[in-house]
């Protein structure tokens, strides 16, 4: 069954190589199932309208043409994808195929359906997963769904502001930052980040922050909690410090949203970001202007987070799908999932997505899409050495639990607000004592 | 009174003739039963079931997908050495007893205001009731947008006023944040008040407040001695209800701050949802459910004594 | 009508009144004037020079445009009233029977019911959603507005239940006895003497029930989930919050779309209501 199941995909995607949705339609296959089979895709509507577009217009008509099943798109507000899995999963109905954010895959192991085999052979056409999508769609015995796609997290910032305090690339190391940011502040043109509950930027920037100080929330056995460290009391002592010296200090009540607003009003000169607030400056130069008049866009660059005393980390959005196990379209499903991550298929929504999401493949590092605007390259290997909270135990239920529950970032926020340090560092590791025992 | 208009109605003379069900309801515990019947349905189909598989939830170690075991009461003495659902449950109290003070004492205020005859009275009364009226999500996005500590409106004005010389970070500042979401609350909770209470108020016959003041009571006086009385059987049913639906309100911060900055605004329902959506937990979500339920049920058992007490005068 | 000096009618009426208002519709104001505010000026920090929050000089209705011509917005707001209509009006109908038999008649249990039915509305949200998705699967409702008009009268008709019995306790027993002495059933008394009267109470019951359902959130995200089938709460908000970046202009639109043209019906309501009040009361 898997065997040739296999064997059909990779006719399909040699066939797909050579000339993309054309390819597919050459084979000519007759549609394999009954008329009616739906496929049922439930997906956060990610901000490139684009990609819903191609979606839509494209790939839905394309799935009853090559599989004959009517494909069912549904997208919802990230934030709520999580209530409906779970109510899904407790009944036993709902959306056939479910993409996940983060490391959801780990916390609905038990109600996933096994998808090993196209898994491998995805990621064996097209060199490999990259290992923070395999941290969170595997479990160490199988694959829990088939990644799709990391959505790149890199730091927007303003060239010309940057450069009129001397920086004329972007600090690599968070004293260099430091140093920047400051002289930024003091001209009103302070960072941006956010210190809030909201499940994007928050904890792609501050995972990172404590990982680069060598601090982290449990060992590589993911049994024993390490957090309360000499490092990690210094990534926080630095962060109260970094946060007076440079940052604007609404963050503490942004959300995933307020940054990008903040940095295309030109009240902030840096962030981390994914790379929306660049693609929706681009895509609208004459809305989004500099305080000179001048299209904005053409006044952001992008960075990566600064090394720490232990090195450069980051932690970028990887999201899966997930075949649910109570699907009653088994077969037609994981068909889907095998064709639509299969390079043909998926070229076409890469395309769309202009480097706001990276493939969850190493061969997308290759795409031509990286030569045509030099400010989107440094997301071309974004997923190189990312990382998943947990790190460098498994990105399991316990480290979504510390994630969910906003430890690490309360942590940093708590420091902010005054509570000393030691005793922040104190309750976030006494929190996880509680969550990994 | 329209007594006499009424029972001159023909439809209530013409009943002579009386069938077997009509006799059957005329005594009061069949008419009863058949009355509540419709409610009773409804309410343990879509109440009773869901509730007991709710407790029953809270008392396994269940989780998305994994049926659990039984394990007693071991998920809410994890919460008694929580310190999140510690301050969840600080929270809730105090926003509960602060927006509900306020949405009383605004409510009331603007429910007499309404009560008076002027012109544009009926377009005034259904235009205050706008903000009860807006789906709460969209609501909380034009306030979220509002307190933005970039581009407030609010900030903006009391800067242009002179009241205000830095911006006021709104819900970035601990203890403010659990103030403005208070404010969101008693702005959409004062139309329900003063709507209640103004047909409350409408009900009270106006020559009661006629001889009052023809002996010679001041209008505080009147308020107190006449109305207020009058009033304060509506009055407790609607701080019942409104209290419940504060104490487990759920959209409002779930839209406007998520429940931070650090838990600064983190609510029992918020919690809940946090630990049994977010990370799966059903059993321990469940729990932190149920946990509100004998708080509530000591805030309401009160109140409905003093309901009683209420009505017996 | 208050009597005495103009200032004092400017004090104690006019001012506070103003207040009330100017403070209830502010954000209102707000949403209008973001949801006809082009982009460019829509991302003007407070503290720059040309922020202007209270006009613009570039009104457009792009964003208003788009929402109805680029979202199902229109079949939210028909989904949302159906669903709301039809669930208040079960709601009303079992909690007004309800209420009169907890309030006016005599048997055994009566109270333990009443505080049963009450009990019910102590439940939270957050804890009945789950497994009412899976009562939702059994009767096959999901996907449907009667997954919604079945279960929104669990929060309602506590709600309407308590609010009627606090008007029938206030009519006075005496009007229903002189109607039983004139040989009116019990049945034919509670329909035509008692109902009527209580008609403001069932307006206002029925115009928060279908207030708190057109409000729901939790669950109309989890029980519907194709885009036909959406309420404008979970429409907006799922077509309009896209990954980090909101449209704000639309969001408000849809905002306010979602809100004033439901003040204009109260608006007759709130008069008939008033009007019918007024009558009882004067005979």
């Amino acid at each position: 069954m898997a065997r040739i199941h296999r064997r059909k995909f990779l006719k399909l995607s040699a066939a797909g190589a050579a000339g993309g949705l054309a390819g597919i339609l050459a084979t000519g296959r007759a549609p394999a199932y009954a008329q009616g089979t739906t496929v049922h895709w439930l997906r956060w509507n990610d901000f490139v309208p684009s990609s819903d577009k191609v979606l839509r217009e494209q790939i839905i008509p394309q799935a009853a043409k090559d599989l004959g099943i009517t494909l069912n798109i549904e997208m919802i507000n990230g934030n709520d994808i999580q209530a409906r899995t779970t109510a899904a999963i407790q009944s036993g109905t709902g959306p056939d195929v479910i993409c996940a954010l983060n490391n959801w895959p780990q916390l609905y192991a038990a109600s996933v359906a096994e998808v090993t085999d196209i898994t491998e052979a995805i990621g064996k056409a097209q060199g490999g997963f990259y290992a923070e999508s395999t941290a969170v769609a595997n479990d160490g015995k199988r694959w829990l769904g088939v990644p799709w796609c990391i959505v790149g997290a890199e730091n927007s910032y303003r060239k010309s502001w940057f450069e009129a305090v001397g920086a004329t690339k972007f600090p690599e190391t968070w004293d260099e930052y430091r140093a920047v940011g400051k002289k930024l502040k003091a001209k009103g043109q302070p960072i941006g980040q956010t210190l809030g509950h909201s499940f994007g930027d928050p904890p792609t920037f501050w995972y990172p922050f404590l990982w680069s100080f060598g601090g982290a929330e449990v060992d590589q056995s993911g049994k024993k909690v390490v957090l309360d460290s000499k490092q990690t009391l210094e990534s926080v002592k630095y962060a109260v410090g970094f946060w007076k010296d440079c940052c604007d200090e609404g963050g503490l009540a942004w959300d995933d949203s307020s940054n990008n607003r903040a940095f295309l009003a030109g009240t902030i000169s840096s962030t981390l970001n994914g790379a929306s607030i660049y693609l929706l400056a681009k895509r609208e130069p004459d809305k989004y202007q500099t305080e000179k008049g001048t299209p904005l866009y053409q006044d952001i660059l992008h960075g990566r987070l600064p090394k720490g005393p232990a090195g450069q980390f980051s932690y970028q959005l990887p999201m899966t799908n997930m075949l649910m196990g109570y699907s009653k379209q088994q077969d037609a499903a994981k068909k889907f999932l095998a064709w639509i991550t299969s390079k043909p298929v998926y070229q076409a929504w890469f395309d769309s997505q202009g480097g706001y999401s990276v493939g969850a493949t190493t061969s997308w590092e290759q795409d031509p899409i990286w030569k045509k605007d030099p400010v989107m390259a440094p997301f071309r290997d974004v997923g190189r050495g990312a990382h998943f909270p947990g790190y460098p135990g498994p990105a399991n239920r316990n480290a979504a639990e510390v994630l969910s529950k906003y430890i690490i970032i309360d942590m940093y926020a708590k420091a902010v607000q005054g509570m000393a340090a030691e005793d922040a560092v104190k309750w976030a590791s006494g929190e996880l004592q509680k969550i990994y025992t | 009174m329209a007594v006499s208009d009424v029972i001159s109605q023909r439809a209530y003379v013409a009943a002579p003739r009386r069938s077997a069900a009509t006799r059957l309801l005329e005594d009061e515990r069949w008419l009863a039963a058949a009355l509540l019947l419709p409610t009773v349905i409804l309410l343990g189909l879509f109440i009773a079931y869901p509730f007991a598989e709710g407790v029953w939830l809270s008392v396994t170690d269940a989780r998305v997908g994994i049926p659990g075991h039984f394990v007693g009461l071991a998920n809410f003495t994890a919460l008694l050495h929580d310190s999140i659902f510690r301050v969840a449950v600080w929270n809730t109290f105090v926003y509960t007893a602060v927006a509900t003070v306020f949405k009383l004492a605004l409510g009331l205020w603007l429910a007499l205001l309404l009560n008076r005859h002027f012109r544009g009275k009926a377009f005034t009364r259904a235009f205050v009731l706008l903000p009860f009226i807006i789906p709460t999500v969209l609501s909380t996005f034009a306030w979220k947008w509002m307190f933005d500590p970039t581009f407030s409106v609010i900030n903006w004005s009391l800067f242009q006023l002179g009241l205000i010389h830095s911006r006021i970070n709104w819900l970035g500042d601990p203890s403010l944040a659990l103030i403005s979401v208070i404010i969101v609350n008693v702005w959409r909770g004062v139309p329900f008040y003063a709507i209640s209470l103004l047909a409350g108020l409408q009900t009270i016959n106006p020559e009661l407040q006629e001889a009052a003041a023809i002996d010679g009571a001041r209008p505080w006086q009147r308020f107190w001695h006449v109305t207020w009385p009058l009033l304060l059987p509506v009055t407790m049913v609607v701080v019942l209800f409104s209290v419940i639906q504060t104490f487990a309100d759920f959209q409002l911060v779930y839209v406007l701050t998520g429940g931070g900055p650090a838990n600064a605004t983190q609510l029992f329902a918020t919690y809940a949802y946090q630990i049994g959506v977010g990370t799966g937990l059903l059993s321990e979500g469940a729990a932190v459910s149920l946990a509100m339920f004998p708080f509530l049920l000591i805030i309401v058992v009160v109140q409905l004594l003093y309901i009683r007490r209420v009505e017996v005068h | 009508m208050i009597e005495g000096a103009k200032w004092r009618r400017w004090v104690y009426f006019y001012v506070p009144l103003g207040l009330f208002i100017f403070w209830l519709l502010f954000p209102f104001y707000w949403m209008l004037v973001t949801s006809v505010r082009p982009d460019r000026e829509l991302y003007r920090p407070w503290m720059a020079p040309n922020y202007a929050p209270f006009w613009t000089a570039h009104p457009t209705l792009v964003h208003v445009t788009d929402l109805l011509t680029q979202t199902l917005f229109i079949r939210w707001m028909a989904n949302t009233l159906f669903i709301a209509i039809v669930s208040t009006l079960i709601s009303l109908f079992c909690g007004l029977l309800a209420g009169y038999a907890l309030s006016r008649l005599k048997f055994p249990g009566g109270g333990a019911l009443g505080t049963g039915i009450f009990i019910t509305y102590l439940v939270p949200q957050t804890l009945l959603f789950i497994p009412l998705a899976n009562i939702i699967r059994n009767f096959n409702l999901g996907d449907t507005p009667w997954a919604l008009i079945l279960t929104y009268p669990t929060f309602l008709i506590p709600f309407c239940t308590w609010l009627l019995m606090g008007y029938f306790k206030a009519i006075p027993r005496e009007l229903e006895e002189c109607a039983r002495i004139d040989g009116a059933t019990r049945w034919k008394a509670m329909l035509y003497i008692i109902f009527p009267i209580a008609v403001p109470g069932i307006l206002s019951a029925g115009i928060f029930a279908f207030t708190l359902s057109w409000n729901e959130f939790i669950y109309a995200l989890v029980f519907l989930s194709s885009a036909e089938q959406k309420t404008v709460s979970v429409g907006v908000t799922s077509e309009l919050v896209r990954g980090d970046v909101f449209y704000w202009g639309q969001l408000m639109a849809g905002a306010l779309l979602g809100s004033v043209p439901v003040a204009f019906i109260y608006s007759f309501f709130v008069e008939h209501y008033v009007a019918g009040l007024t009558g009882s009361v004067k005979g």
